[in-house]
């Protein structure tokens, strides 16, 4: 009786999750395990594969000559605008972690620009950049400065990409409110009677409680900041002429396998891609043994 | 001394005990918040603006007129009623495969015993983590074989097989349900299914509403996929048809503002009406949500 219990449950259970298996093996394991044999092919994605080593890695590190640019662009724009969020998210969630009249109103003014479609938001950028009429420059030309080319130049591409990353800083603003409301009062309480300053409360006191989130948000950051796709793409308008400025390694990989009909070396672009992303985690990994503070482990 | 004494007795607004620290901070969030906002404004004042009133030198910098038709305009432009629909059509389909989808594995790894449970919730928490863009292309090949490249059902069927993060969400709710319920309606009879439908469900309301949400909004600003995988124009959500309209540049400025503004509004309509859930969805990232 109980026997036949446990093995229909075992039956009913799996069934309930066979999406999920079935989705798994298509969606990760199929896509995972195939991609590191077609790296290793020259496939228009219509053809049969055709077995070439590693010569797609050769070409890519050898003669590729949008390659190392890209690689470079991308990693620049992760290690600058992600911790960039993070500092400015924080700094936004302890100015609206108190109880001031219109405080509701003020978190969400700030959330509003996440909620807003990319689509929407990169296209919004790409005609503030416009150099004439463009918003950016109807700023600027208050204070007297002229004709900023917003996108053209390595320097001012990241600029105008960062500034678009951080217009969205409402969503690490959100995450660190909801860690700063989750210390204990009394904690700070505490500190006050013994007299410390605002500055040690926070060194002390805040910023050791927060890390946790502020890792996985370190985390999350990097890896979505290393697949910026939409954003450079649409910036730089027509995929015909590609501006080597905004050439994201995911957009390169995007215009290799479905403009140029590379998959192969696409695919191998993206293994590229996977390593920087897996040593960057590694790394952030590594600092958070050393920084990251578990409430847990000191009990 | 428990949380609720110590307020009574430490005023927790600090505004009113320090009142020249609370302007200041007031006054800070002010400009901040112009600074954030501006160019929501801009875009509004451009939407509203007549064909000649985009180009003024000196620039206006808040509306001044108000072309309404360039609503009209826009719309037509992207002929908004097809791209609408059609994003309404795969946006519904995606927002219902991944809820559903979702709660039955939730259900499973939760309240269904059986071996290997925990593995594949860990799988399935794994699989949060590999980038989009590893399984893009082989998958675009499964699909493209399938004979299914430049139709909507690469974009709507990948939402059937579960999205690791509600999964992970489901679980997480589900199994802080007491078991009481469903030993009572087992008892009863009950096959699983019922009771996943007729009890668990009811109560979790919460969590259906906040995946239902970030699904839709999710699908509603995707546009990678139906980049890769529509051709043909009649085809496209709202999100390609405003990419395409925005390279066109030219001079219709305020008509693009206008259509974009169309494209923002469902959105932004739910984020107005349903910001609990936005928070929660977030939140349970920390382990405590927002107060």
């Amino acid at each position: 009786m109980t026997f036949n219990r446990a093995r229909r449950d075992t039956l009913t259970g799996y069934l309930f999750i066979l999406p999920g298996i079935l989705g798994f093996l298509i969606f990760v394991a199929y896509p995972l395990l195939s991609s590191v044999y077609f790296s290793m092919t020259k496939w228009s994605g219509f053809d049969k594969p055709t077995y070439i080593g590693l010569k797609n890695f050769e070409y890519m590190f050898h003669t590729d000559p949008t390659f190392w640019s890209s690689i470079r662009l991308t990693i620049t724009y992760a290690i600058v605008s992600v911790p960039l969020g993070l500092v400015f998210g924080l700094l936004l969630a302890m100015l609206l972690n108190k109880k001031l009249p219109a405080i509701r109103f003020f978190r969400t003014l700030f959330y509003l620009p996440v909620v807003i479609p990319v689509v929407a938001t990169a296209t919004l950028w790409m005609y503030m950049y416009q150099p004439q009429y463009g918003l950016a420059n109807n700023i600027l030309r208050l204070f007297g400065i002229e004709g900023v080319d917003w996108l053209s130049g390595d320097k001012m591409a990241l600029l105008s990409l960062t500034l678009i990353y951080l217009w969205g800083v409402g969503s690490n603003m959100i995450i660190f409110l909801s860690g700063l409301q989750s210390v204990p009062a009394d904690v700070y309480e505490a500190a006050d009677i013994d007299g410390a300053s605002g500055w040690l409360k926070f060194s002390r006191i805040t910023l050791p409680l927060l890390t946790p989130i502020l890792f996985l948000q370190l985390i999350t950051g990097l890896i979505t900041a290393f697949q910026t796709f939409v954003q450079p793409s649409i910036l730089a308008g027509d995929p015909a002429s590609p501006n080597m400025s905004l050439n994201l390694l995911n957009l390169s990989i995007y215009s290799n396998a479905f403009r140029g009909y590379e998959f192969g070396y696409a695919i191998a672009q993206v293994w590229i891609l996977f390593f920087i992303i897996l040593i960057f985690t590694i790394i952030a990994f590594g600092l958070s043994k050393r920084f990251v503070y578990y409430e847990n482990e000191m009990k | 001394m428990n949380a609720q004494t110590k307020a009574a007795i430490v005023p927790s607004k600090e505004w009113q005990v320090r009142p020249t620290k609370g302007i200041l901070r007031l006054a800070a969030l002010l400009v901040l918040s112009v600074a954030m906002i501006y160019p929501i404004l801009w875009m509004i004042t451009i939407a509203l603006s007549s064909n000649s009133g985009m180009f003024k030198v000196p620039p206006e910098w808040f509306p001044r007129e108000f072309h309404f038709r360039n609503f009209i305009d826009g719309a037509d432009t992207i002929h908004f009623l097809r791209v609408f629909s059609n994003s309404l059509i795969i946006t519904g389909l995606i927002t219902l495969g991944q809820t559903v989808s979702s709660l039955l594995i939730g259900y499973g790894i939760s309240r269904i015993q059986f071996p290997g449970r925990r593995m594949w919730f860990f799988a399935f928490l794994g699989s949060m983590m590999l980038p989009q863009i590893v399984s893009l292309i082989p998958v675009f090949y499964i699909f493209a074989k399938l004979g299914l490249y430049n139709t909507w059902w690469p974009l709507i069927l990948t939402a059937y097989f579960g999205n690791p993060f509600f999964i992970f969400l489901s679980r997480q709710f589900l199994s802080s349900i007491p078991f009481a319920f469903d030993e009572a309606a087992k008892i009863e009879g009950a096959s699983h299914l019922q009771i996943l439908t007729r009890i668990i469900v009811p109560i979790s309301m919460p969590l259906v509403a906040t995946m239902v949400i970030l699904a839709f909004q999710a699908s509603w600003n995707e546009y990678l996929l139906p980049l890769i995988y529509l051709r043909d124009a009649d085809l496209w959500p709202l999100s390609m048809a405003i990419a395409a309209f925005s390279s066109q540049y030219g001079n219709t400025w305020n008509l693009f503002m206008a259509a974009n503004l169309l494209y923002m509004l469902p959105v932004l309509l739910l984020f107005f009406f349903s910001q609990k859930y936005f928070m929660q969805g977030l939140g349970s990232l920390n382990s405590a949500g927002i107060k």
